[in-house]
């Protein structure tokens, strides 16, 4: 990768020794943190999976028992298709808005940077304390009911509290998502734009014929993290449903199942189950979306 | 790295003279504009309204409190201890945020710079630890912890946050971007590579540990899934500022005004780091592309 500085001769095999000990001891705790909480537990998960794990440890080995139970879960597949729906909901949702936002400001307009500004806002909230702000403006008597009528409590009521949640996360990550495209649209050559401005071009024309296919690999980069984004979602669903998943199941979103089943049924083997299924869905997605979108390099 | 749109505005300004329609179509889009905009910000100036009302009063939709008051203010940062919740945040976050610019800007030196046998290999296990999703990890990781005795401490929250890849692989980036005429100059003083890094190329990195201070501070501070499984435990005055929100919230249901006040306490700090460097987040959120 980097090129071979010139060195002195005769002492080449000494330094050379030193530098690699300097590189390995200044790596050294980054990689070690590395290993034991990221790599390790690849394969200590797989192992977990295996036994009927309790607080205390083991309590007996189960062999493949975890997985035929996942498969026979009828809560987990609940959790599963609550996620997957959520997941194909909010992430067009987030591109769309996302990429509008980010047209906007990249257009000729005063006060971009202002503008840019109060897009990203809801982004720099932490969820809790967004949440928080959500439930109290979504609730039965809250700001939304004033407006549109009505004494829905949109996070109590099975029928909207995923939706809800969708909706809340489409507005906090598209400020964040709007940057991403920011960076895409700023990378397409400026003369294409002065071509279509040549042969007379109209903006939707411009928009839909070279923009929106230039911006592929933002598509791309920006359809993956909203994807992983979204087949994690925990914090939002967490909240609302005081860690239940509920209503009536609404908002049991697959990383909530694995806590509920890791934390509040201390069942550590059948989560770690959980966890590397959820691992090998988010893995295969990504795959997915790196063949739909052929080759295009990521961001 | 900033976002810079001016090229592309070229391409508008060398349009002619507008016509009347044009400006009509400026008018409404500014107008437009400024609704979305109002969109984004609704929800926090309602939440800081409510903060300030009085329960009562909460039932009512006024945007303009009759006795604006800091009592759930003072409320929720005494009698439901906030003031300690927000402590331990910063707490944690100033000390996660120092390990990582230390660990971080010394690790990615040595993969951009020196030369050891396994570089590569141990780089791409670096990038591909951002492949594997916290969900996978949240068993094996909490066993491993809960057997070392450090669940419901900081420091096990603080020892897998010691170094995140996406600011290793950032700082290693920037790195590789220095020229490497200011090295040679220091090697050729004999300096070792100790030296090197610290008074050559370390000056030189400002604004990549800008962009690291300022994105692990928020990313730590906000965090809420790992607090939650390390610190949600047992003894309270562990908690995060996030943790008392969703407590908080279980506990009280519709105290609105100091549910309010909470969240208000855990955006501001974040809000005020962003007024003040803007120009990093953008730079950092592009750049490290999946935080937050």
């Amino acid at each position: 990768m980097a090129a071979t500085a010139p060195r002195q001769q005769g002492t080449l095999g000494s330094a050379r020794l030193r530098e690699a000990l300097v590189g390995y001891a200044f790596i050294a705790v980054p990689m070690g943190i590395f290993l034991t909480f990221f790599i390790y537990p690849l394969v200590y998960s797989l192992y977990i999976s295996r036994y009927d794990w309790g607080v205390f440890g083991k309590i007996e080995t189960l062999g493949w028992e975890n997985y035929r139970e996942m498969w026979h879960d009828e809560i987990f597949w609940r959790s599963i298709k609550n996620t997957l729906l959520y997941t194909v909901v909010v992430v067009p949702v987030e591109m769309a808005l996302a990429l509008s936002l980010a047209v906007i400001v990249n257009a000729g307009i005063r006060g971009k940077s202002f503008f840019r500004s109060s897009f990203y806002f809801p982004s720099l909230a932490s969820s809790a304390a967004i949440t928080a702000i959500a439930i109290y403006i979504l609730s039965a008597d809250g700001l939304l009911n004033a407006v549109v009528g009505g004494q829905r409590s949109w996070f109590g009521d099975s029928d909207t509290a995923l939706w809800s949640i969708a909706g809340l996360n489409a507005w906090t990550t598209s400020g964040t998502m709007m940057l991403f495209y920011l960076a895409a649209l700023q990378a397409i050559p400026t003369d294409v734009y002065e071509a279509a401005a040549m042969d007379g071009a109209k903006t939707w024309r411009t928009f839909s014929r070279i923009t929106f296919p230039l911006l592929k690999p933002g598509h791309f980069f920006v359809s993956v993290v909203a994807v992983i984004g979204a087949l994690q979602v925990f914090d939002q669903a967490f909240i609302v449903s005081n860690g239940s998943g509920g209503p009536n199941y609404s908002t049991l979103t697959a990383v909530l199942y694995l806590y509920r089943t890791a934390i509040a049924d201390v069942r550590f083997g059948y989560a770690a189950t959980i966890g590397i299924a959820l691992f090998l869905l988010i893995f295969t997605l990504t795959l997915i979306q790196r063949l739909l979108f052929g080759k295009a390099e990521t961001a | 790295m900033a976002i810079d749109v001016a090229r592309i505005d070229q391409v508008d300004r060398s349009i002619p003279a507008r016509t009347p329609g044009e400006r009509a179509r400026r008018v409404i889009t500014y107008a437009i504009l400024l609704a979305v905009s109002a969109l984004f910000f609704v929800p926090f100036v309602w939440t800081i309204s409510t903060s300030l009302k009085s329960l009562p009063e909460t039932t009512g939709f006024d945007l303009l409190p009759d006795n604006p008051s800091l009592r759930a203010y003072r409320e929720v940062l005494t009698e439901f201890d906030f003031l300690r919740y927000a402590a331990n945040s910063l707490f944690l976050a100033v000390t996660i945020t120092l390990a990582n610019l230390i660990l971080c800007s010394i690790g990615g030196y040595a993969f951009a710079r020196l030369r050891f046998p396994g570089r590569e290999v141990l780089f791409m296990l670096v990038l591909a630890t951002l492949m594997i999703p916290d969900q996978l990890r949240l068993v094996p990781v909490f066993v491993m912890l809960s057997g070392w005795g450090l669940v419901g401490s900081f420091k096990g929250y603080m020892l897998i946050k010691l170094v995140l890849a996406t600011n290793l692989f950032f700082m290693r980036q920037y790195f590789l971007t220095i020229p490497r005429d200011f090295e040679e100059a220091a090697k050729l003083d004999n300096a070792g590579h100790f030296k090197t890094f610290w008074k050559v190329m370390l000056p030189l990195t400002g604004p990549a540990l800008a962009a690291i201070t300022i994105l692990t501070f928020q990313g730590i501070w906000n965090e809420f899934f790992w607090p939650l499984l390390l610190l949600g435990f047992g003894d309270p005055s562990h908690y995060t500022v996030q943790l008392g929100i969703a407590q908080f919230r279980f506990q009280y249901q519709t105290l609105w005004p100091q549910l309010m006040a909470a969240s208000v306490i855990a955006i501001v700090p974040i809000v005020v780091i962003f007024l003040f460097f803007q120009r990093y987040f953008v730079a950092g959120v592009v750049a490290s592309g999946v935080k937050g």
